[in-house]
């Protein structure tokens, strides 16, 4: 219980600490470096929750993908002049009270407003949420979804067809989106590269 | 090809169509010559000298002529097998007759009941052997003389189920004897008028044709292109008219053909339109004649709204009774073959109800025969004691009216629309065949060219007008008969006085044609039916014989009309002399001349008429001196041109005869002013065998409105009866005689005055003139109709037409004005309001929106980073607003 | 002691925050997009928390979860590529500059 608590507060005071860095650093540099421990952050409080996938999804995704890309756009960019762009003390100001005035509200209104009325299944023998030992489904769980298989339960077992004893199968849910999704991102690479790839002036034969 | 053996009647159809291609193909080929002038340029000289060059051509006239030819070949051809066809049934049903008669006679005089009985038996037999007889000639006729050509429409409401019901517009050939005779004729004088045409229209054979009525504005005369080819499309187009008309089994052709022949006048009449003489008189022709055309199309329009056909056939079985009974034998009814007058009362309920029929001489009704083919006897008796309604019976089963209507759904007609139809119809009569009050145009259309004049006065338009009362007699019920009995005297009179003055040769014989023209229709009014188209048909064959003499004078004068500045031409022009003195002659009236006949026959009738009817004895006494003013007349013109000293030596000088294209008809007319109305004995004026060939088409409506009624039926109201009796053959025989010794005395008066005055000069006209100026001027001035006419109807046309000409420029124009002007100003202020305020409202929605978006420009930084903030700062907006909402509806 | 939801939502708010300033603090366009990846990590860390916490939506929450990383993905992939092409058309990635726009 203590424990729980403990890494909570550890993992999130790291993730916080590094997005504030993040936005404080000047150079770009580091902010990339910053941004790295605010995302691993964000992964451990995923595996803290419980939700071992995403979590490793934000590892690979985040870490190892996304923010490697930003590193490769802080190199091809950074340049001594852009490096380190400064922003005057008022624009700062300004930020800086807009940005504590949207906390501000932002923790008003969470904490003014009761936690969610949770009512737990009854044939749920889990740990109630929040306990320890709850953890959210597992990647197994998450790929019976995504066939269609609402209400799993940790003891469904996967046959070759699909969730056996598939009379909950009702429909398929999460996968038709999910191929959306991957082609989506598929069709955004290649705009990407696209973009990015370096013009030829025309007019001009070699 | 059609089967001209099996219908012989269709050579008439091709004799007609025939001037109609010939007027194609010159209309066409001058099209092409108009064309190929037009385009020389880019076309070459070739077509243009190929469709006639400069010069025209004599061909357009060798095709005319070859067409009127042929078509008269064709007449020729069906008139001697309509001949051969109608002769043999004639022979019988004559000889027939003739037994009936004289059985009748002998059954009246003995007194010996055996006898009687035999010849009764006799009688009965040769009553009913005319009928099959007569219905054979009938199916014969029918199939091969008589058709249809072409229906153009079909009107029939839906609700009739019946096919034969409803009525149709057809294009048809009905040939009788009538027609035959006519076509004949027509075709004959015209062929000859074509061939005199090719000469005395060699003028226009000219590249350039000088017109010396005509004053171009530098004071020299006229010149144009000469219209040779164009004079003989005319006279094709207009041979074509008057042979369909003389076709045409239907009112409706007949008024197409009308209206045809109406126009081809005017174009002919009018033919040297730069003469401001000859187109108003065109004019005149043609207005006069649209005054006649109003009454026919009245007439036309009636009869077919109430009779539901045009077909002459068709609306006479529908008027007249029939002669014959169910069982096809004779009938002895008093209404037979006549117009049924009555009212139309309910039946009583014994005999089924519905409308019935009861006779009255006086009743507004006219019972139309339905399409019923025999009515019987009893039918229309009117011999009913107590006068209760007589009921319409076929054989013997009672019969409402409404179960056989006529092809118009129509039982009867009022008495008064008929007469109004015949009325209308006879005033498209007068207008054609220029009869009083309508005359005035005929002596106008002597502009025409010569050959003209003669196909208009004696072959074709004025010809149509007594042909067609002639073809509709049995529509015409006896007030209308009257009507034109008095019309004709009028006219003939009037015409014959004003024609002593006239020193026009062509105006004399203009007058003496309207004159003429009289006649026939007082023969026709008097039910001389035969007498009045015996008369029509002489008088063409001698009235063209005249004209073209007085053209073949005209052109030896070279154009020189008037009386006054010729004389003693006869050495010069001795053919034309002669065979003019032989229609001078016919015209008169001398025996063995054709006129003579004819003349006889209407005076005939005439006195025949008078005696029955007494008041009415000017209808004799006006043909009987007229007859001698027309011998003073026609003599005084054939001496004024002929005899006695030139009056004018230029014209004596110059004067020659005519070539042979102008002898020769002149010739050939003469002969048949001679002869044609010759038959066996000649000296009897009864024996004419023309007139019995006419007499073979008369409609038995003719017989029953004046022939004889059986004197047995003592039941008919005795005044009915008695107009008929004189034409019972002892009367009819002694009252020509009358009348025929009657006029050869007036017509020895008229030779004996004009040869006092004109020739031995015993008497001098220029004393007679100052001894009566008044009169002589009256006659000069045609009894003052034209004035009559300018004062009554000219001038306040013109003064109508004047004022509502200013109304128009006035009051239409200044209205049409205000209207414009205020649409003007009305749409100056839309404007105003448009630029100012409309214009403004638009300026100012931009205005705001250019003003609106220029302040908001200044929140557009164009940096990214201040609009984060805005973001957040909506955020953050949006949260207080909501958050205040939620408070609100919480605490609320 | 025990973590309540509200310590989860506290720190995605505070990702939030964090991530909005970083965008509205930084002149060079991958900064602005760091801020943006912060900002999406703070609603991941959202949708998670609320899957843990509520049964009812637990594949839901990861399954949207997973959809803003991979839509992060994109985004960051199409935002370098524009940056990229920004930065050889003015030769700077300092997005003051690119005020075309502006009003």
């Amino acid at each position: 219980m203590i424990l729980q608590a403990v890494l909570f507060y550890i993992l999130a005071i790291l993730t916080a600490v590094s997005a504030v860095a993040v936005v404080v650093t000047q150079n770009i540099v580091r902010a990339a470096t910053w941004l790295l421990f605010a995302l691993a952050g964000t992964a451990g409080i995923f595996f803290h929750l419980g939700a071992d996938f995403i979590g490793a999804t934000q590892l690979l995704i985040y870490v190892g993908g996304t923010l490697v890309l930003v590193v490769f756009g802080v190199m091809l960019t950074a340049q001594g002049p852009f490096v380190n762009l400064r922003i005057s003390a008022a624009e700062w100001a300004i930020s800086l009270a807009v940005g504590l005035l949207l906390y501000g509200v932002l923790a008003v209104s969470l904490l003014q407003v009761d936690p969610p009325l949770i009512t737990t299944p009854v044939e749920d023998s889990r740990p109630a949420p929040g306990m320890p030992g709850r953890s959210l489904a597992g990647s197994k769980h998450l790929g019976a979804a995504m066939l269609g298989d609402r209400h799993t339960t940790p003891d469904a077992t996967l046959s070759a067809g699909g969730v056996v004893g598939d009379q909950k199968r009702t429909k398929m849910h999460y996968l038709l989106p999910f191929e959306i999704v991957s082609v989506h991102l598929l069709v955004v690479l290649i705009g990407a590269a696209y973009l990015a790839r370096a013009k030829r002036k025309r007019g001009v034969t070699p | 090809m059609p089967d001209f053996f099996a219908r012989p009647g269709l050579l008439f159809v091709l004799a007609t169509i025939l001037p109609l291609v010939s007027f194609l193909l010159i209309l066409l080929a001058s099209g092409a010559w108009c064309l190929a002038r037009k385009y020389r340029e880019t076309l070459g000289e070739g077509p243009y000298r190929f469709f006639g060059g400069d010069k025209p051509g004599k061909l357009p006239a060798y095709v005319a002529l070859a067409a009127i030819f042929l078509a008269f070949v064709c007449c020729a051809t069906g008139f001697v097998l309509y001949y051969l066809d109608h002769h043999k049934y004639l022979h019988d049903v004559e000889h027939a007759e003739h037994q009936i008669e004289e059985l009748e006679h002998q059954l009246h005089e003995t007194e010996d009941e055996a006898t009687k009985k035999q010849l009764e038996t006799n009688l009965n037999d040769y009553k009913k052997g005319i009928p099959s007889r007569e219905r054979e000639w009938q199916r014969l006729r029918k199939e091969k003389w008589q058709g249809t050509l072409f229906t153009l429409a079909s009107i029939r409401p839906s609700a009739l189920v019946d096919k034969e019901r409803g009525t149709k517009l057809e294009i048809g050939y009905y040939i009788d004897s009538l027609a035959t005779v006519m076509f004949v004729m027509v075709t004959f004088i015209a062929t000859l008028i074509h061939l005199f045409s090719i000469g005395y229209m060699s003028e226009e054979e000219e590249e350039i044709v000088e017109d010396h009525y005509v004053h171009g504005e530098d004071g020299g005369h006229y010149k144009r292109r000469g219209r040779f080819g164009r004079f003989f499309m005319y006279l094709s187009l207009f041979c074509f008219s008057m042979l369909n008309l003389i076709l045409a089994d239907n009112l409706f052709q007949v008024f197409v053909s009308w209206e045809l022949v109406g126009v081809c006048s005017f174009l002919l009449i009018g033919f040297y339109f730069e003469r401001q003489s000859a187109s108003n008189a065109a004019n005149k022709a043609f207005i006069t004649n649209r005054v006649g055309d109003a009454g026919f199309i009245l007439g036309l329009l009636i009869v077919f709204g109430y009779i539901g056909t045009f077909n002459f056939e068709g609306i006479f079985t529908q008027l007249r009774a029939p002669i014959r009974d169910a069982h096809n034998s004779v009938k002895t009814s008093p209404v037979a073959g006549r117009i049924v007058r009555g009212e139309v009362l309910p039946l009583p309920e014994e005999e089924g109800g519905g409308p019935g029929f009861r006779f009255d001489e006086k009743g507004s009704q006219v019972l139309l025969f339905g399409r019923r083919p025999h009515v019987d006897v009893e039918d229309v008796l009117p011999t009913e004691a107590d006068g209760s309604p007589r009921f319409l019976t076929d054989h013997g089963e009672p019969q409402t009216l409404t179960n056989n209507p006529g092809p118009a759904d129509k039982s009867t007609m009022p008495y008064w629309m008929l007469v109004a139809a015949g009325l209308g119809i006879f005033l498209g009569c007068v207008g054609k065949s220029a009869q009083f009050p309508l005359q005035v145009w005929l002596p106008d259309a002597m502009e025409g060219p010569t050959p003209v004049s003669a196909l208009i006065h004696a072959a074709t338009m004025v010809a149509a007008g007594v042909y067609l009362v002639g073809r509709c007699y049995p529509m015409f019920t006896p007030d209308v008969l009257l009507v034109i009995a008095y019309t004709g005297a009028i006219t003939l009179f009037v015409a014959a006085s004003i024609a002593i003055v006239m020193t026009d040769i062509k105006k004399v014989l203009a007058y003496s044609t309207v004159s003429q023209l009289g006649y026939m229709m007082l023969a026709l009014g008097v039910g001389g039916w035969v007498a009045g188209l015996f008369h029509l048909v002489t008088h063409a064959f001698f009235k063209a014989l005249l004209f073209l003499g007085s053209g073949s004078v005209i052109y030896g004068c070279h154009h020189e009309q008037d009386m006054s500045k010729m004389g003693g031409l006869y050495p010069k022009m001795k053919i034309t002399a002669l065979t003019m003195l032989a229609g001078v002659l016919a015209i008169a009236g001398i025996p063995l001349f054709s006129g003579w006949y004819s003349k006889d026959s209407i005076l005939a009738h005439a006195i025949g008429f008078a005696y029955v009817h007494p008041q009415h004895i000017l209808l004799f006494l006006l043909p009987l001196f007229t007859a001698g003013i027309t011998t003073f007349y026609m003599f005084r013109m054939w001496f004024l041109t002929f005899t006695g000293e030139p009056r004018d030596e230029h014209v004596y000088e110059h004067a020659h005869e005519s070539p042979w294209t102008m002898t020769t008809p002149l010739i050939l007319l003469a002969i048949c002013s001679i002869a044609i109305a010759w038959g066996w004995p000649v000296w009897d004026a009864k024996s004419s065998w023309l007139e019995h060939k006419l007499h073979t088409a008369q409609h038995h409506a003719v017989k029953a409105d004046f022939g004889h009624v059986a004197s047995h039926h003592e039941t008919w109201p005795a005044e009915a009866a008695k107009p008929l009796r004189f034409n019972e053959r002892h009367w009819a025989h002694e009252l020509h005689d009358h009348a025929g010794f009657l006029a050869l005395f007036m017509v020895a008066i008229g030779i004996v005055f004009a040869v006092l005055t004109y020739y031995s000069r015993v008497l001098d006209p220029a004393e007679a003139k100052e001894q009566f100026p008044g009169v002589h001027a009256f006659l000069v001035n045609k009894w003052y109709f034209d004035h009559l006419y300018s004062v009554c109807l000219v001038r306040p046309a013109i003064i109508v037409a004047r004022a509502f000409r200013s109304f128009d420029l006035n009051c239409i124009d200044g209205l049409i004005h205000a209207v414009s002007r205020g649409t003007v100003q009305l749409a100056r202020g839309n404007g105003r309001f448009d630029n100012g305020f409309i214009d403004w409202l638009v300026n100012l929605t931009a205005n705001v929106t250019y003003s609106v978006g220029a302040r908001l420009r200044a929140v557009q930084t164009g940096f990214l980073r201040s609009y984060v903030l805005f973001l957040v700062l909506a955020a953050i907006g949006c949260f207080v607003v909501l958050s205040y909402f939620v408070a609100m509806a919480t605490a609320g | 002691m025990t973590i309540t939801l509200n310590h989860y939502l506290l720190l995605g708010a505070i990702l939030f925050v964090c991530g909005a300033v970083c965008m509205a603090t930084k002149r060079n366009a991958i900064g602005v997009l760091m801020g943006v990846e912060l900002v999406l990590n703070a609603a991941t860390v959202n949708f998670v928390a609320f899957a843990h916490y509520n049964p009812s939506f637990e594949i839901e929450g990861q399954i949207f979860a997973m959809f803003v990383i991979v839509m992060a993905a994109a985004e960051a992939a199409i935002a370098l590529a524009i940056v990229l092409n920004f930065y050889n058309n003015h030769a700077t990635v300092d997005i003051d500059t690119a005020e075309e726009l502006k009003g």
